[in-house]
């Protein structure tokens, strides 16, 4: 049984005098209690456009959110319903998503007395335990925002959404603004948080290679479809997307062998007008006449993992061999 | 002989209770037709190391210590001697190429304005040689490019664009501050290669700052790690990231993910945070953070020591505990 569920999902966004933007272009995902799923893409590819309409912040053009099976309403000017409470957000930057001239204490307790969640006189004890979760000090409490780093920062913005004891968590680039040492203790902590909290959490990020080491399943997001989606080792070793194996090649290895990263060409094209036939073509190596006049459905290759990609289609390949493994001949 | 030598360069910028220390005696060279790395987190001092270099550091700041380039000290520059270098000899480039080039100007105007009042060009004669800089960064349609803003390009051909401009003066340095942060992976990779490319075909020296060290190893000769402040190792890429001695720098790679591992390798976190620069703790300035400290690294700072072809500021040598 899903926790969350995008079936469909679509968003346009109108734009006065010029043709519509079809941001996120029909994006399925699934996610279950206590799993990580990784939605990962470069900039413009409608990620963070497809993150606000799984949380609820922004209300998709046609498909639908469904929490528990039920369809979530997009957020208004009146209050969420109580359930969506359950649902929680966490933004890219902890400098602008935390008021600067509040204490964390009240800034926490704001989430506790909002939501009606308990007492007056027991908030605070909430609130040390909501920061001992996320493992700052409790004097924290009567601190302001700019006497933390930006990881411990992203550990408030983190506990705040735990305070409505919410069984879905979505994160737009939590790490991306932080430094290799605070971006490790991040990512193990929520890590840590799934597992011993069963949330279920979406993580929405540029980086595959900080995403492979966290979550359970991965969506490569390219021009606001979904063009692969797997468990994470198996889409790691035998990616089935031309863009997924870009993806895995172009990022650097810390290893000291001198390996230069491989580019993709080109650039991503316009979201407004978007190349026929499958989305990627004009860049992908591998493209045939197919691929420019049809698009291409995300298949079942094998179990759990997909591809959007002619490659795959047993009468439309020119050669039926299964992409090569890109991880393993990279070097 | 190095192109460019720094020697015990400090820092110092006004603070609300007196002056803070962000470079703190800091050493590295850059050799001809390498490039150099300076690696660290935020709030290392890489950046403002980078700005002394070109005598860009804020007016009330204090610089000591020596900048040499091809025999002249830049620290003892008067700034109009600077600006014969800055450009010239030594230009930078920046990690965000939206700020970095004059969003009002077309490309054409940016690149022949320099071309004409640094090298004396005439219009034609300008025009033609920004046409070879943006083939040279592999821009399409160079000639139709110059007729462009900034804003019709992509943050990738905008960093290229910023690179044709420092290219102008054809100088034997770029200072590259993280320029590739901000770009896609996909992009970042073609970055690197034109950096690459420009130091091997034209012997472009580059001296490269970034917090990534997987890009650092893709392109970089040799590495300095900065701590608040300080170098705490140097050394060759390949063995630094093979074999990291300082316990800082092996905090750093551990806590990376690394592509080429299974999937079953942890991120192990370097626990706390950098202190802050007004409040450095005495001694080894990691000490707090690191799990090898001993006694003495509360009180004695580790001096920069020759090990094995390296420069190591630490004397618990991690490759010494664990074997």
């Amino acid at each position: 049984m899903s926790l969350l569920e995008l079936q469909d999902v679509e968003v346009t966004y109108q734009r006065r005098g010029r043709a519509p933007v079809r941001a996120v272009a029909g994006a399925s995902l699934t996610i279950g209690p206590g799993e990580i799923v990784g939605l990962v893409g470069e900039s413009g590819c409608g990620k963070s456009t497809l993150a606000r309409a799984a949380a609820g912040l922004l209300a998709p053009s046609s498909g639908r959110v469904l929490l528990h099976g039920q369809p979530i309403a997009a957020l208004s000017r009146r209050a969420r319903p109580a359930r969506e409470v359950k649902l929680q957000m966490v933004f890219q930057d902890p400098y602008s998503s935390l008021n600067p001239r509040r204490r964390i204490g009240s800034q926490l307790a704001d989430a506790l007395r909002i939501n009606k969640l308990m007492a007056p006189e027991l908030q605070r004890a909430r609130v040390i335990e909501l920061l001992e979760q996320v493992g700052l000090p409790t004097d924290a409490i009567d601190s302001y925002p700019h006497q933390f780093s930006g990881g411990q920062r992203q550990r408030l913005a983190i506990s705040r959404a735990l305070a409505a004891q919410p069984e879905v968590l979505v994160l737009d680039e939590p790490l991306s603004a932080l430094d290799a040492s605070a971006q490790a203790q991040v990512a193990n902590l929520l890590v840590n948080l799934c597992r011993e909290l069963g949330i279920a959490m979406l993580l929405i990020s540029h980086d595959l290679a900080i995403v492979r080491q966290i979550a359970d399943r991965i969506s490569v997001m390219y021009l606001g479809v979904v063009v692969e989606s797997g468990p994470t080792e198996q889409l790691w070793t035998d990616p089935k997307h031309p863009y997924t194996e870009a993806l895995i090649g172009a990022i650097p290895h810390a290893d000291g062998l001198g390996v230069k990263p491989r580019a993709l060409r080109g650039e991503v094209p316009d979201p407004a007008e978007p190349p026929a036939g499958c989305r990627f073509h004009p860049r992908c190596e591998r493209a045939f006449g197919k691929c420019s006049a049809a698009v291409p459905d995300l298949i079942s290759l094998d179990r759990d993992h997909a591809a959007a990609c002619w490659l795959h289609d047993p009468e439309q390949a020119p050669q039926p061999s299964p992409l090569k493994d890109a991880a393993g001949d990279s070097h | 002989m190095s192109l460019l030598e720094v020697e015990n360069l400090r820092v110092h910028l006004p603070g609300a209770s007196g002056p803070v220390t962000v470079v703190d005696g800091v050493d590295f060279a850059v050799e001809e037709g390498q490039v150099f790395g300076l690696a660290g987190e935020s709030g290392s001092g890489k950046t403002m190391s980078a700005l002394a270099v070109l005598g860009l550091l804020p007016r009330r700041a204090q610089v000591e210590g020596r900048i040499i380039y091809r025999g002249r000290d830049l620290v003892a520059l008067r700034e109009r001697e600077m600006r014969s270098v800055r450009g010239r000899e030594i230009a930078m480039i920046f990690q965000d190429p939206m700020t970095s080039l004059h969003p009002m100007l077309t490309v054409g105007r940016a690149l022949s304005e320099h071309l004409r009042q640094h090298l004396k060009l005439s219009r034609a004669d300008a025009q033609r040689r920004a046409v070879e800089l943006l083939e040279e960064v592999r821009i399409p349609d160079p000639e139709g490019s110059l007729r462009s803003y900034p804003h019709h390009f992509s943050g990738g051909m905008r960093q290229r664009i910023a690179i044709a401009v420092a290219l102008i003066c054809n100088p034997s340095i770029v200072i590259a501050d993280e320029p590739t942060t901000a770009l896609d992976v996909t992009v970042q990779a073609g970055i690197l290669g034109l950096l690459d490319r420009l130091r091997q075909e034209n012997g472009l020296s580059v001296l490269l700052i970034t917090h990534d060290l997987g890009v650092m190893s893709s392109i970089a000769d040799r590495v300095s790690v900065m701590y608040a402040g300080r170098i705490v190792e140097s050394g060759a890429t390949a063995e630094m990231m093979q074999r990291p001695r300082h316990p800082y720098t092996e905090g750093l790679l551990s806590a990376l993910p690394h592509p080429e591992a299974g999937d079953e390798r942890p991120l192990v976190a370097i626990p706390g945070s950098p202190p802050a620069p007004t409040d450095p703790p005495p001694g080894c300035r990691f000490h707090p953070r690191c799990t090898y400290a001993v006694d003495s690294c509360r009180t004695q700072v580790p001096q920069l020591v020759e090990v094995d072809a390296r420069r190591l500021a630490c004397p618990v040598d991690p490759l010494a505990v664990k074997v």
